[in-house]
């Protein structure tokens, strides 16, 4: 085994660890809350105890703890997350939709923001002490500590109230209804409501990798190597280049990471922009108390940063030569 | 017309805190195929010259007068384009420091190959071919090119920045201190590589160091500077032997060179000169002995001495027969003549047997099926003792495990086996919670001042940073601060408070990081090379500095370097490393006269010699230190020993086999026994040692004239 591959398992194996230690953590805080989603429903009066041993018996809950538990773990972990309780629905057909449309909205979103704010950080950390550089900072590291609500309400006042470019709701017209994913994405409808969020969103995200980068170019700027680098005769472009590779690995890490949080949705976005993403239906239905659906959204969520991390750990040590990849130190 | 032409060069910084005039009105000229050197002072403005060369100059520097010609070009007035295509293709670089001079993420060979191709439209492969081939002529495996510089050690990214250097075969090479760092030995190495292949390809040299013995040894003609001044210049032989500038011959004194240890290195008192206005009175006055009020007028000019090669700027030059005898006394530079044996206090520190090793990683199988770790065995049974008020000297090659040692008895890194005892008290005591104790007591400083200051800290939260930490002299933070940073000769203290590392000169920032350590007032200093950044002269006041704190404050000291001159100066006793193991120890005296094992001797013959009438034989041990994994079985020295015998393969010699007194060396077929032993301990006996320190003037006068 070649000593990178040594390095992938061990980085594997604990990411399986981690997965099995926050598939428990799900379980145990869930049987640990109060109430049961059938409280509800026998206090409405709807439900005689008869029927409620049935439907205990039907979804395992008379099992000891441990035997629902390993039921549990099988089933979780092979992607069976049952039906919802609420919505007598399969968990996945509940989900599924609303992850694709966070996703379709967060993913481009983020990639953008990560080249171009990584872009200009690299170039203004370069020409530090330039005018565009403090305006960039300011700008983004506002948009950041805004709350995304804020931002976002404010761009559907101006471009949606003032202007009218753009539609201020939802995800499509309420006329349209189109069927199947390339259906709804590819259309103009679509792209016409997609614009709001999707800027809103690059900016919120913006000000993170412009200062990562500003400051990883800023450190670099005054490095003995790239002293060489210009001895040698390249051009300012080029030295800036190098400037950048030196400082891509903290970007990248990051960007891995924030891909995994992605996942989780930006609630306040979606619910401004009454898109119908992951992150609201996540608290829909902690409110319902429907846990199959709760069990399933947190462990994609929790899953998604696990496998992000592995991600970042495999990125950083196949991009940073000097990451030895043993672990161990000699003399 | 010579090769370099620099009249009248003037180049300042630009500062929060005002104007730093950091070369004023320096010239010189180069020739075709000739070695210029450049010595001076840490801030004598050496590297900004260079800088001012290469058209480096960060962005608050700027060339404010005079002009660079090169072949005839003036380089000032070129634009950034026309610049370009002189860099590299005329004019090459070896930078100050190789270890971060190398882009970490690119591979040495591809960095080059970069530098070829930025000039020259040849292929991938043509390219390639090159880099073999140059990696071949420095001395490195030509299948490393695709080697990160990381995996090479300090002395091979050295020879990597030389080989880029070569690559397209320049007019003029520039190397900044390109051995600063490196141990003897490797550096011995690499300056005579540049020699050889400079002399090769015909080109010119311009060599920076503050080492005077290296430009003794390979240089034809050098400026000195001080306070971006050009004090002295001309040929070698003419300022080295007879120096007519106060400050050379401060410099001269100062260098630190293997004697019989009795005679104390004389150093010139102060720091160097305020750089915010720029100089109306002579720069050196405020240190110079020979000052008078003439002095205080202005600065002198840079006058021909007739007949010879040879100019100096100081207004007494007629009379440097004379100063030139004085300054040999200590007493002229006002440092009284005592080297009181001070009375050593009780043991501060012992170890007994001290081990460190390191367990290699291993395959996930072996480790399951339970197969035995290898070992590095970075520190393998070291046995040591050091008093108060005593300075014990560790000296080796690097990767010998010295600075293992150091982390080890600094308790940095937990030490594997053997005894610890410190202040009365066993390892186990401070490591059951009184370590805070031991870390105040304690105080390491460290081998690279560029790692361990962050560079987003001012000078004064840098110092002050320990006080926060162990709560010490708080009420009092700001006159702690002061005071040590005065103590290690950062004066006016209050002109550095404010400052980021990256606006100190090397040497500064070594010392901002020696005041680290001091504000705490430890009883116990440990310093892993804090010399080597600095120049001869403020090295030479940091040995001292360290001598008095041993001395006054009763505290113990343990010194660690390669550089073998430098602790023949400061120490009291000796202790030479190698793979790990102490080979030799013993009082300075008695180690520096009679070396017993071949090793010290030949780290002895290593060091160079500043007189450049004196012909050194150049000792060059071969090879590298074997794996420390797999060492050979008997005396570890063996592979590399001149005078190894069967004998010294079957077992090993342990440090009591030589014994004479206080002296011990681990060694069957030590030195200076056999009066038959080999040419090893014949050369230094002959060349190296035995001369006094430097020919006095009036013989020196006939002899060069
Ligand atoms: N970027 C900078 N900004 C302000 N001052 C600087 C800068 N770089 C150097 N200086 C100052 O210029 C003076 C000359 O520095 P320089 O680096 O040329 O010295 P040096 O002779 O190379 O020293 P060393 O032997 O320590 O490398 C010093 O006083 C230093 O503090
Ligand atoms: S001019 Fe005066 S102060 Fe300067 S070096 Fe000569 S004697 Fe010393
Ligand atoms: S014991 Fe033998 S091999 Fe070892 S140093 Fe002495 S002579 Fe050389
Ligand atoms: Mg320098």
């Amino acid at each position: 085994m070649s000593e990178f591959q040594r390095f992938l398992a061990k980085r594997l194996a604990i990411s399986i660890l981690l997965t099995l230690v926050a598939v428990s953590v799900i379980f145990v805080v869930l049987r640990l809350l109060p109430g049961s989603p059938f409280e509800s429903l026998v206090t409405a009066g709807n439900l005689s105890q008869q029927q409620i041993t049935e439907i205990r018996a039907m979804y395992g809950l008379d099992q000891p703890m441990w035997r629902q538990y390993l039921s549990y773990l099988q089933s979780i972990l092979l992607f069976q997350f049952g039906y919802s309780i609420l919505r007598s629905q399969p968990v996945w057909g509940v989900l599924a939709p609303r992850l694709v449309n966070t996703l379709i909205l967060l993913v481009p979103a983020l990639v953008t923001t990560a080249v171009l704010s990584s872009l200009l950080g690299m170039y203004v950390g370069w020409n530090r002490g330039s005018k565009l550089e403090k305006l960039s900072i300011i700008a983004t590291t506002f948009l950041r500590s805004t709350p995304v609500f804020i931002t976002g309400i404010l761009f559907v006042i101006v471009f949606a109230y003032n202007l009218e470019l753009v539609p201020a709701f939802g995800m499509r017209s309420i006329s349209a209804s189109p069927e199947g994913y390339v259906e709804t994405f590819a259309s103009l409808d679509f792209l016409h409501h997609y614009i709001l969020p999707f800027t809103v969103s690059v900016l919120y995200y913006s000000g993170d990798f412009l200062l990562l980068a500003r400051n990883g170019v800023v450190e670099k700027r005054g490095s003995e190597f790239l002293k060489l680098h210009r001895a040698k005769g390249l051009s300012e472009m080029q030295q800036l280049a190098r400037a950048g590779r030196n400082s891509m690995l903290p970007i990248l890490t990051y960007f891995a990471l924030r891909l995994g949080m992605i996942f989780q949705g930006l609630i306040l976005l979606e619910v401004v922009f009454g898109w119908p993403g992951i992150g609201r239906e996540l608290v829909l239905a902690i409110q319902q108390q429907d846990y199959p659906l709760v069990q399933a959204a947190v462990f994609i969520m929790a899953l998604a940063v696990i496998v992000a991390n592995l991600v970042a750990d495999v990125l950083y040590a196949y991009f940073d030569p000097t990451v030895s990849t043993s672990g161990g130190g000699a003399a | 017309m010579s090769l370099l032409d620099i009249t009248d060069l003037t180049v300042t910084y630009s500062t929060d805190s005002g104007t730093v005039h950091a070369v004023n009105d320096v010239s010189f000229s180069i020739d075709e195929g000739v070695n210029y050197g450049l010595a001076g002072e840490s801030g004598s403005g050496k590297s900004t010259l260079a800088e001012a060369v290469l058209g480096l100059l960060p962005g608050n520097g700027s060339v404010e007068s005079g002009s660079i010609e090169f072949n005839g070009r003036d380089l000032t007035g070129l634009s950034e384009r026309e610049r370009r295509d002189v860099l590299w293709e005329d004019i090459a670089y070896i930078p100050q420091s190789a270890m971060d001079s190398l882009d970490p993420v690119m591979s040495t060979g591809a960095q080059i190959r970069q530098a070829i191709q930025t000039h020259r439209n040849v292929t991938d492969d043509k390219a390639r071919a090159r880099v073999r081939e140059l990696f071949e002529i420095v001395g490195l495996d030509p299948d490393r090119i695709d080697d990160y510089p990381h995996e090479f050690s300090g002395g091979m990214r050295q020879r990597v920045t030389i080989a880029m250097a070569l690559a397209l075969e320049p007019d003029l090479i520039i190397a900044d201190e390109p051995t600063t760092g490196l141990d003897v030995i490797v550096q011995d190495k690499i300056i005579d590589k540049i020699l050889e292949i400079q002399d090769r390809m015909d080109s010119s040299l311009l060599l920076i160091t503050h080492e005077i013995g290296v430009i003794a040894e390979t240089c034809d003609e050098l400026s000195i500077l001080y306070g971006g001044k050009a004090m002295e210049q001309g040929s070698v032989d003419n300022v080295l032997v007879n120096p007519t500038n106060p400050y050379t011959m401060g410099l001269k004194n100062s260098f630190p060179e293997i004697e019989e240890g009795d005679q104390d290195p004389v150093s010139i008192p102060g720091s160097p000169p305020n750089l915010s206005e720029e100089p109306s009175a002579c720069v050196f006055k405020d240190r110079c002995p020979f000052a008078t009020e003439e002095c205080e007028a202005s600065h002198p000019d840079l006058v021909d001495l007739p007949n010879r090669n040879h100019r100096s700027a100081c207004h007494h030059v007629t009379k440097a027969a004379q100063m030139r005898r004085d300054a040999t006394d200590p007493e002229t530079w006002g440092i009284p003549d005592s080297h009181d044996e001070s009375d050593r206090g009780e043991v501060l520190l012992e170890t007994d047997g001290l081990e460190k090793y390191y367990e290699q990683s291993q395959p996930l199988l072996d480790k399951l099926r339970g197969n035995d770790p290898n070992y590095v065995r970075a520190v393998d049974g070291v046995s040591l003792r050091v008093r108060r008020s005593e300075i014990l000297g560790i000296a080796g090659e690097s990767g010998c495990g010295k600075s293992t040692l150091g982390e080890t008895i600094a308790l940095l890194k937990q030490p594997t086996g053997g005894e610890f005892v410190f202040d009365g008290e066993p390892y186990e005591h401070y490591a059951d919670g009184n370590m805070r104790e031991f870390r105040r007591k304690v105080q390491i400083i460290f081998q690279d001042p560029f790692d361990s200051l962050n560079p987003r800290q001012t000078v004064r939260q840098l110092v002050g940073e320990p006080l926060t930490i162990h709560d010490y002299r708080t009420e009092e933070r700001e006159r702690a601060i002061v005071e040590t940073l005065e103590k290690v000769g950062l004066t006016p203290a209050k002109k550095f408070l404010d400052q980021y590392p990256h606006q100190l000169s090397g040497g500064q920032r070594q010392r901002v990081a020696v005041a680290k350590a001091l504000v705490l007032d430890p009883d116990f200093l440990i310093c892993d090379e804090p010399a080597s950044m600095l120049d001869v002269s403020l090295k030479v006041n940091l040995l001292n500095l360290l001598r008095e704190l041993a001395d006054t404050e009763d505290i113990g000291i343990v010194y660690i370097s390669h550089d073998l001159a430098s602790l023949v100066q400061v120490s009291d006793r000796l202790a030479i490393m190698y793979l790990g193991r102490v080979i030799e120890e013993g009082d300075v005296e008695s180690i520096a006269a009679e070396p017993k094992h071949p090793y010290t001797t030949s780290l002895l013959a290593a060091a160079p010699e500043k007189d450049p009438t004196v012909d050194r034989d150049r000792v060059l041990l071969d090879g590298e230190p074997p794996d420390p994994v797999s060492l050979p079985s008997g005396c570890v020295f063996a592979p590399r020993c001149p005078k190894a015998e069967d004998a010294c393969r079957e077992s090993e010699p342990g440090l009591d086999t030589v014994r004479d007194g206080d002296h011990r060396a681990a060694c069957y077929f030590p030195d200076g026994e056999t009066p038959d032993a080999d040419g090893l301990a014949d050369d230094r006996s002959d060349s190296t040692y035995g001369d006094p320190e430097f020919s006095p003037p009036a013989s020196g006068d006939s002899a060069s004239d």
